[in-house]
């Protein structure tokens, strides 16, 4: 008879999850504790339970249960443990809500132990057995739909992209500048997120680097990747690999989003075993370029203000995004000021893996974003760049929060304050993640 | 365009980015008993997707969605 209920389904996630990277991780540590001060959750409240070793611990016994010989006969010897119900609900609630996934215990274990993959499979059999916070199915399922039936929304987004196309000939004082909405043979697909704060900075950017582009009418953003799921990760990507083919264009560059960008550049092609025929690359990436091509006007002087640069663990740690920000930011600002640690070793917001979505956490949301805050404040920073629609969310709400006063604002806004354009039209600063979120 | 429908309850989205509109409306809507209404009202150009996508996986009923001018109006009734 077949065995339905939540732990066996959540076993037999585990079962075939267990890859030798995962083996690896379920095996090794050292209990040396040097993970600890590498969380963000640790460093915030210094309790045993935030330490990343402690957390892997937990799934670790679940496996020597299974998989260890003194694990299956003698499991009090070697803390091996059955999984019931409610360890179940206890180790999903850690994997969404105490984990960011933002690999940072991994860059700093003598031993490489990949703590966040050990979340991530747990947070795949919390969303096999039905543990996984609704929303973030809600927000995947979503997606989804849209996928489905793009003529749903097709005609109502295109006259969208109409009117901020009128919006973007005023910004750079050109009438010919033009936003196409899924053009055959364009060089570039450009996916933005939801809303206007994605699509109208970049577009003038792109218009100054005469780019061959078009937009997607998708958004960027991968619930399912949050929730382990990768049959839904892969059915949001679907949308974007599909379209991109059927444009046959040369390359898709993502908007200013973590994971967005690591999940398509990273996670699509092991999980379609596909070489795609056109580059991913961060829209990051692609303005550093035109910026050491000289494709765009600049004026530092423009953005006078003291500034600091967030890194997205995504961005930074995942994809290598490091060094293009800073080449960015050389050339649109005059006060840039890092935090210590940056780039690489940069600290977590609090917000990443999904977790601002999720309103019911919210106050360790913020408990755990404490460390950025004090980060940002010994800068004495006036404006918080952050190339990633998370972090920005999260920050806006951190602003909120421990009234740091400062500005938060993505890459593309200061690139565009500094075009020096035609016709010198005001440039307003854009409101992305100005607005704090949660309550 | 006035709407014809006096919802039960309004729900001000306006300043939220993507996904918060939608998590905050599929939030209030769980308060709400079946048959009543909520009507959102947004800036983020977004929900003109997101909101009937939701409303389909979601099983609620989207009973109308417009702009008016830089804002976004919907109507949802919850089903049972
Ligand atoms: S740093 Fe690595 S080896 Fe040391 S306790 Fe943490 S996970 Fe284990
Ligand atoms: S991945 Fe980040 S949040 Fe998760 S345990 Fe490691 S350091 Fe902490």
């Amino acid at each position: 008879m077949a065995d339905n209920t939540a732990v066996s389904k959540a076993l037999q996630v585990l079962e075939r999850q267990l890859n030798r990277p995962l083996m690896a991780a379920l095996q090794v540590c050292a209990r040396c504790g040097v993970c600890a001060e590498a969380c963000h959750y640790y460093v915030a409240d210094g309790e045993l339970e935030h330490v990343p070793a402690y957390r892997a611990e937990e799934l670790r016994k679940v496996y020597r249960r299974k998989h260890d010989f003194f694990g299956k006969h003698l499991p009090n010897w070697v803390n091996a443990q059955d999984l019931d119900e409610a360890t179940l609900e206890k180790m999903a609630e850690m994997a969404f809500s105490e984990c960011t996934l933002c690999r940072r215990c991994t860059f700093n274990c003598p031993m490489g132990v990949d703590t966040p993959l050990m979340m991530r499979a747990l947070r795949a059999m919390a969303t096999a057995s039905g543990k996984a916070p609704e929303i973030l199915e809600m927000l995947a399922d979503a997606a989804i739909e849209k996928g489905k039936d793009p003529a749903m929304f097709r005609d109502l987004f295109v006259a969208q992209v109409a009117e901020m196309e009128k919006e973007l000939q005023a910004l750079v004082g050109d009438p010919n500048a033009r936003i196409t909405v899924e053009r055959e043979g364009a060089r570039v697909l450009y996916v933005a997120l939801a809303g206007a704060h994605t699509i109208l900075p970049p577009a003038a950017i792109f218009w100054a680097a005469k780019e061959d582009w078009t937009l997607s009418i998708y958004e960027a953003a991968n619930y399912g990747v949050f929730l382990g799921d990768t049959a839904r990760a892969k059915t949001i990507a679907s949308r974007i690999i599909d379209e991109a083919k059927a444009l046959k264009v040369q390359e898709v560059i993502v908007a200013e989003c973590g994971h967005a960008c690591a999940s398509l550049v990273w996670d699509a092609p092991i999980w379609f075993q596909e070489q795609f025929p056109f580059r991913v690359r961060s829209l990051v990436e692609v303005m550093a370029e035109y910026v050491q091509q000289g494709r765009l006007p600049l004026d530092p002087s423009a953005n006078p203000e003291a500034i600091t640069y967030h890194d997205s663990c995504n961005l930074a740690r995942t994809s290598g995004i490091y060094r293009e920000p800073r080449v960015i930011l050389n050339a649109v600002t005059t006060n840039l000021r890092e935090m210590t640690p940056n780039g690489l070793e940069n600290y977590c917001c609090g917000g990443g893996g999904g977790l601002v979505a999720l309103p019911e956490y919210d106050d360790k949301r913020m408990k755990a974003g404490k460390p950025k805050v004090d980060q940002i404040r010994k800068t004495g920073a006036e404006i918080v760049v952050a190339a990633c629609e998370n972090c920005r969310l999260q920050l806006g709400d951190l602003n909120a929060h421990y009234s740091m006063n400062v500005q938060i604002t993505a890459l593309a806004d200061l690139v565009v304050k500094a075009m020096r354009l035609p016709k010198s039209v005001a440039v307003p600063l854009p409101n992305a993640a100005a607005v704090a979120v949660g309550e | 365009m006035a709407d014809p429908i006096k919802p039960d309850q309004i729900l001000d989205l306006k300043g939220l980015l993507c996904p918060m509109p939608v998590v905050k409306l599929s939030m209030a809507v769980k308060k709400l008993q079946a048959g009543q209404t909520i009507e959102g009202i947004a800036t983020d150009p977004g929900v003109m997707a997101d909101i009937p996508a939701w409303a389909r996986t979601s099983g609620n009923e989207l009973l109308s969605i417009e702009q008016q001018g830089k804002e976004y109006h919907f109507i949802v009734k919850k089903t049972a």
